[in-house]
């Protein structure tokens, strides 16, 4: 007996943001990605409750991804928070707080949305355009022959998770070693177009961070006993190299639906063998040396090949098989059928290796821009955040490689970018106002919010109760310990700026960054003798921040745009 | 799908707290006197006996997220060295007291962060002063002189001192006297036998000084009553003598003597005392290793003629196997592979025995429904019959008919098979004079595969000529007498090849409940060894790197306070920030509860061994010695004139009267340095935690108790 059961009506409510459990809802959301912000950010523990895993992290990537959220309105920020993350890898955390921070303050306003959005892209357009501009006061162009700026990047971004354990001993040798993996990923002559290879990390736990290494070419982790097996290597000057995305294991896979009838006496199973040793019987003929298998290789078939002194390593997986492919020159073979000479390819060397209780097979490709980096830390935890953080880092220096510009970091240019807009609208306000009908007022509300959304950015990198200040000349952003005594002595008390490229001896005045201040025209063109000089500055990705700021501001106007929501109840 | 989020780090950190709480059920395990401990279980009342720290965490409730970060930094340590887990655990419950201490005190967590880690870094690097160098300790090694549990010095008089053959001109003082540590060293009968230590009259090693070269005065002879004696102390505080330089090869870092006049330099080159260090007590385990390696040793000399290479102790061919109901005497260790078989098979091996035979190795099951790992099996093939002819014979017995001709075309009667066989299988077999042993460790497969020639496959039909090895001799094993053996009713058999690089340690107890942790503990005895052997250095042990950290760090503390603008920022990374400059505010407090952590490790120590009724009173002695050597301004030379010293004082003053002789103590380098490590990391990672987040179902099991602050996306 079916049951026809009536469909629920649909649940609509309006202006969903004025609902208490969003506001309380977005709030526990904000806490939770601001605690975690920058080099002292908190750690978070997530897992499941019942026992799972637990996985110690900072990272927006990890962060996003794991908290399950339901209600519609933090899904629409957290799913363009991951898609930002997905495409820069960097500065998530700061896209997510700046994205709350600007629904907050601009709720707060009381102004119609259509007011808030127009200005707010009016205000942003300021933004993207100041920081292209040559006058930018907190880009640095990064100059190629000079490694150093792009090693302080990377040194940022390491060290901008905490989870990853690092001494300082240790921070430099990763920063120096994913510097080593990119730029080994560049190829050598590169004509019109720049193709990148790839840096693979390799992991090796409970080793020593210092015993990572950067090798050129691939290593294939299996066991001892299988690596007894095919040793030792005969020697040659190059490698002949079939590669099968296909499982040789010999097993029936493809059976499909229904039922395969076979008369008894008949061995399927064979058949499959005798076509693999007949495979087997071309490799052979064709002078393989090697044979690289993404799955399973059918032990029969293993001895068959090593009785010719064929190597045959299996179970490679999908991650390697793309940098395999690249580095042989081979074509992946996916059927069992007869190869065509052209999917084979070549290696240059093949040598035994091992590190800590992990043994491996290094593959020394003719020339290629493919780079294994061996990945150590002591525990699991560490590593996790320290490979998630290496990946990150790798992709930054691609990002940088095509836009060759970094941001000061630090919150040094987020208190630099306010000021700059503070003064922007103060003195200029006709320039926003002369062809969209808001008032002055509006524009400084609008103003006043969003700047210190992008303040309250920097500020959120404070996490000990101490005091965050800005400068009145260059708008930069410094801290400084908390009840320090009213009338005291600044310069004394603080010593860099958030970036590190200024410091507090040369006359400067402060103000805390929460107390409002006349607008100053911060210090733009930044002199070349300052970047070049100072060695140890805090630097951001150029690409990332900037589309952090703008996928930050969209989708708080999205989320601020919103009316009613509409429930399914079925 | 809710997201529960808890803010764990609110007045007080419960991370932290947790920790401690699940680290203090470990204490009793610190130290050579480990007490076991019964687990039962409420619900079924099963019960366990445990001894160790890995063992406790397999048996508690661990699915606290904190419990679950504890337990797989307890694993790694396990997993990676087979040793420290103990120091491990203590470290991690006595430095989350310390960093929540910290807490209290109002130093910003980052601060904790830096300089705990700082203060460790600074700790390793002072310990180096401790390390003792080991040195061909295979080159004197003799079959007459070996490894002999503490009783058998008690009765023995005066073997005198052994001068080795290379050093004949110089005169040697025994290590024991200036290293004996501070510890009880408990008998197997677990009855603690009182030992010497840290301290004794200086007047009294002058008197041995000169007594040694002479004739042996009673005092001598309780003194070097232990005849393995082969260390050398060239101390020059108290041994000053100017010979010294020319035979001493001081590689850098050892022992070198901070302030003293001139440096001093502890080696170790004897198996035997390296063997008593490492054992922390149980005798009766580093015997075994001791005959175990001894065993591998002369293998490896017979192998290789006149020994060019060095001798390597490969850990990975040492097999134990287990007898419960056998009294604990018939412990023993012997080359080849020893396993129990079912009382089926005697009359089969009697027949085998004494004639060689060919050996075949299978990597997989022996069963025939068996496939190789990455094979699926295709679930929808039906077989039909195209005649009415019914078949006979099942699959399997197909099957095994065609093993059984594989084994006797290729005249097989001895198979290996790393995982299950078919019982059938064996049944069949025994008619045909061919013995299936399964499953079977998969290093002694490798050790059978390289001495025999066999080539391990993984089907029975991979088997070709070139497969088969030969030479395999068969036999019972009757060391133990049969009417033991026949009370526990099972048979022994040992398996044998020339030059089999493969020592099997029978391990007996008469009561089940502890063979677990007899097994336990003999690993541990010779992981510590091959650690020792292959880094070719230990530490003195008995708690004086403890001891030395403890008062390196209480140093720095007092440092950091004087010297309150010390460049050290170093350690943070984020030099811009105000927590750089205000860390030389702290430093000083943070480094005293980290020694503070040191401290309470080093009064357990003490308490646990027994020579102190008290905590309070093992504190008091910890802290007047470390008086003292802040006192006498270099630690580590005080702790190196301590170890000189006889102890006359506070916990033996019975001990010469017993006529026992203790040896020093050793302890290994990099899994103890690592044990730390992972300690502070797990507290430094819990510390910086400031909220927990369940994801899915999980907070459903939450009761309406636990939802207390907890907030809800």
């Amino acid at each position: 007996m079916s049951r026809l059961e009536a469909k629920k009506s649909s649940l609509c409510k309006s202006e969903p943001l004025t609902s208490e459990r969003v506001r309380a809802t977005l709030c526990i959301l904000k806490g939770v990605l601001t605690s975690s912000y920058g080099p002292s950010g908190r750690l978070k523990q997530v897992h499941n409750g019942l026992g799972g895993c637990v996985l110690t992290t900072s990272h927006s990537s990890a962060l996003l991804s794991s908290l399950p959220i339901t209600h519609p309105i933090l899904k629409i920020l957290t799913t363009s928070m991951q898609n930002h993350v997905s495409c820069f890898s960097d500065c998530g955390l700061f896209t997510a707080i700046l994205c709350c921070n600007l629904i907050e303050n601009l709720q707060r306003t009381g102004l119609t949305p259509t007011t808030v959005i127009k200005l707010n892209q009016h205000l942003l357009r300021l933004c993207t355009s100041y920081l292209k501009s040559e006058s930018c006061g907190c880009r640095i162009l990064v100059d190629f022959s000079r490694p150093q700026t792009l090693l302080c990047l990377v040194r940022s971004i390491v060290t901008s998770k905490p989870a990853g354990m690092l001494t300082r001993e240790e921070t430099d040798h990763i920063s120096a070693l994913v510097l080593r993996a990119f730029l080994l990923t560049i190829p050598d002559n590169a004509k019109d177009r720049l193709l990148l290879g790839k840096s693979i990390i390799v992991p090796l736990k409970g080793q020593r961070v210092l015993d990572s290494s950067v090798f050129p070419g691939i290593l294939i982790e299996m066991s001892e006993v299988q690596l007894m097996k095919i040793l030792p290597i005969k020697k040659s000057d190059a490698f002949k190299v079939a590669l099968f995305c296909a499982s040789l294991s010999g097993d029936l896979s493809d059976t499909g639906e229904g039922t395969v009838v076979v008369s008894s006496g008949v061995s399927l199973e064979n058949a499959a063998l005798e076509q693999l040793l007949n495979l087997g019987r071309q490799l052979v003929g064709d002078h393989v040396d090697l044979v690289m298998c993404q799955k399973v290789i059918h032990p029969s078939l293993k001895q068959f090949l090593s009785m010719h002194r064929v190597i045959a390593v299996d179970r490679v997986g999908v991650a390697l098989m793309e940098p395999l492919s690249k580095v042989t020159g081979t074509q992946p073979i996916g059927s069992l059928g007869s190869i065509s000479p052209s999917s084979y390819g070549s290696v240059k060397d093949l040598c035994p290796a091992k590190f800590g209780f992990k043994h491996f097979l290094h593959l020394i490709p003719n020339e290629a821009t493919i780079c294994s980096l061996l990945l150590c830390s002591r525990n699991d935890t560490a590593w996790n955040e320290l490979k998630l953080t290496c990946q990150t880092a790798l992709h930054v220096l691609q990002l940088t490689i095509k836009e060759p510009s970094v941001l000061l970091g630090g919150g040094c240019t987020e208190t630099h970018l306010a000021a700059y807009i503070r003064h922007k609208t103060c003195n200029e306000p006709e320039s926003i106002l002369k062809d969209d009908g808001c008032t002055q007022t509006e524009l400084q509300l609008i103003t006043e919010a969003f700047c210190s959304a992008l303040e309250s950015v920097a500020g959120s990198l404070e996490h000990d109760g101490g005091e965050v200040l800005t400068d009145m000349k260059y708008g930069h952003f410094w801290s400084a310990q908390a009840e320090s005594p009213s009338v005291v002595n600044w310069p004394d008390l603080l010593s860099r700026c958030g970036c590190g490229l200024y410091n507090s001896q040369e006359e400067l005045h402060w103000s805390f960054l929460k107390t409002t201040r006349h607008p100053f025209a911060p210090q733009t063109c930044l002199p070349h003798e300052a970047t070049g000089s100072a060695n140890n500055l805090t630097l951001d990705c150029f690409t990332a921040k900037l589309s952090g700021l703008q996928v930050a501001v969209e989708t708080a106007n999205l989320i601020l745009d919103l009316s009613c929501i509409i429930e399914d109840k079925n | 799908m809710v997201m529960a989020c808890r803010v764990i780090n609110k007045r007080r950190h419960m991370g932290l707290q947790q920790l401690s709480s699940f680290a203090g059920t470990g204490r009793t395990f610190l130290g050579p006197l480990k007490s076991s401990k019964f687990i039962i279980d409420a619900e079924c009342h099963e019960s366990v006996l445990i001894s160790s720290t890995v063992r406790l965490l397999e048996s508690l409730d661990l699915t606290s997220a904190v419990g679950q970060l504890l337990n797989e930094a307890v694993q790694a340590q396990n997993n990676t060295y087979k040793t420290g887990t103990s120091t491990l655990l203590f470290l991690v419950g006595a430095w989350s007291s310390a960093a929540e201490e910290c807490l209290h005190l109002g130093v910003p967590i980052s601060l904790i962060v830096s300089a705990m880690s700082e203060g460790l870094n600074s700790c390793i690097e002072e310990v180096v002063s401790l390390q003792v160098p080991i040195h061909n300790v295979f080159d004197y090694i003799d079959s007459t002189k070996t490894f002999s549990g503490l009783e058998t010095f008690s009765g023995s008089l005066c073997p005198f001192l052994q001068i080795p053959s290379d050093t004949g001109l110089q005169k040697e003082h025994d290590l024991k006297d200036v290293a004996s540590p501070s510890l009880t060293i408990c008998n197997l009968s677990g009855i603690p036998v009182k030992s010497p230590k840290l301290f004794r009259p200086q007047a009294e090693v002058e008197a041995d000084k000169n007594t040694l070269q002479n004739s042996q005065t009673l005092k001598n002879s309780l003194l070097t009553g232990n005849h393995h004696r082969k260390s050398i102390l060239i101390h020059s505080r108290h041994f000053n003598r100017t010979d010294n330089n020319q035979w001493i090869n001081k590689p850098d870092g050892f022992l070198e003597q901070h302030g003293a006049a001139s440096p001093s330099t502890y080696r170790c080159n004897d198996l035997v005392e390296l063997e008593m260090g490492l054992s922390h007590g149980d005798h009766n385990s580093m015997k075994l290793v001791d005959e175990a390696v001894r065993l591998q040793y002369q293998n490896a000399s017979m192998q290789q003629g006149n020994c060019t290479m060095p001798f390597r102790f490969d850990i990975s061919r040492l097999f134990t196997c287990c007898l419960p109901g056998v009294p604990e005497t018939f412990s023993c260790v012997c080359p080849g592979f020893i396993t129990v078989v079912s009382i089926s098979n005697s009359a089969l091996i009697k027949e085998l025995q004494n004639q060689p035979l060919r050996i075949i190795l299978i990597e997989g099951d022996l069963t025939e429904n068996f496939r190789h790992l990455g094979f699926n099996k295709a679930t929808n093939i039906n077989t039909v019959l195209e005649s009415m002819k019914v078949q006979q014979d099942s699959s399997e017995e197909l099957w095994t008919n065609y093993v059984l001709q594989v084994l006797i075309k290729f005249n097989v009667n001895l198979v290996l098979v790393q995982g299950n066989v078919s019982e059938h299988l064996i049944e069949k077999c025994i008619p045909n004079k061919q013995l299936v042993l399964g499953p079977v460790n998969s290093s002694v497969m490798q050790a059978f595969a390289e001495a025999s020639g066999a080539v391990q496959v993984t089907y029975i039909t991979q088997v070709n000529e070139n497969c088969v090895g030969s030479g395999v001799y068969v036999t019972f094993w009757r060391s133990i007498p049969s009417d033991v053996m026949g009370r526990i009713n099972i048979i022994t058999v040992v398996i044998k090849i020339e030059g089999i690089n493969l020592v099997t340690v029978v391990l007996t107890s008469p009561v089940t409940a502890q063979m677990q942790s007899k097994e336990d503990r003999f690993w541990a005895c010779a992981y510590r060894l091959y650690y020792a052997l292959k880094e070719q250095k230990v530490f003195l042990g008995g708690g004086a790197v403890e001891f030395l950290c403890l008062s390196h760090l209480q140093i720095l503390a007092e440092q950091s306070l004087s010297k309150r603008n010390h460049v050290c920022s170093g350690w943070l990374h984020n030099t811009s920030s105000w927590l750089a400059s205000s860390l030389a505010l702290y430093r000083s407090t943070v480094l005293k509860c980290l020694a503070n952590g040191w401290h309470k490790y080093l009064s357990t120590l003490v308490y646990n061994t027994a020579n102190c009724s008290s905590e309070f009173e093992a504190s008091t002695f910890i802290q007047q010695h470390l008086q003292n050597a802040t006192d006498s301004g270099s630690p580590s030379s005080y702790i190196l004139n301590e170890y000189s010293k006889l102890n006359s004082g506070i916990f033996n003053s019975g001990i010469s009267n017993k006529l026992e002789q203790i040896p020093s103590i050793y302890d290994v380098v990099i899994p103890k340095i690592e044990a730390w490590r992972r300690a502070l990391d797990l507290v430094l990672l819990v510390l910086q935690t400031d909220s927990e987040i369940i994801t899915g179902l999980g907070h459903t099991r939450l009761n309406s108790q636990e939802t207390e602050g907890f907030l809800f996306l």
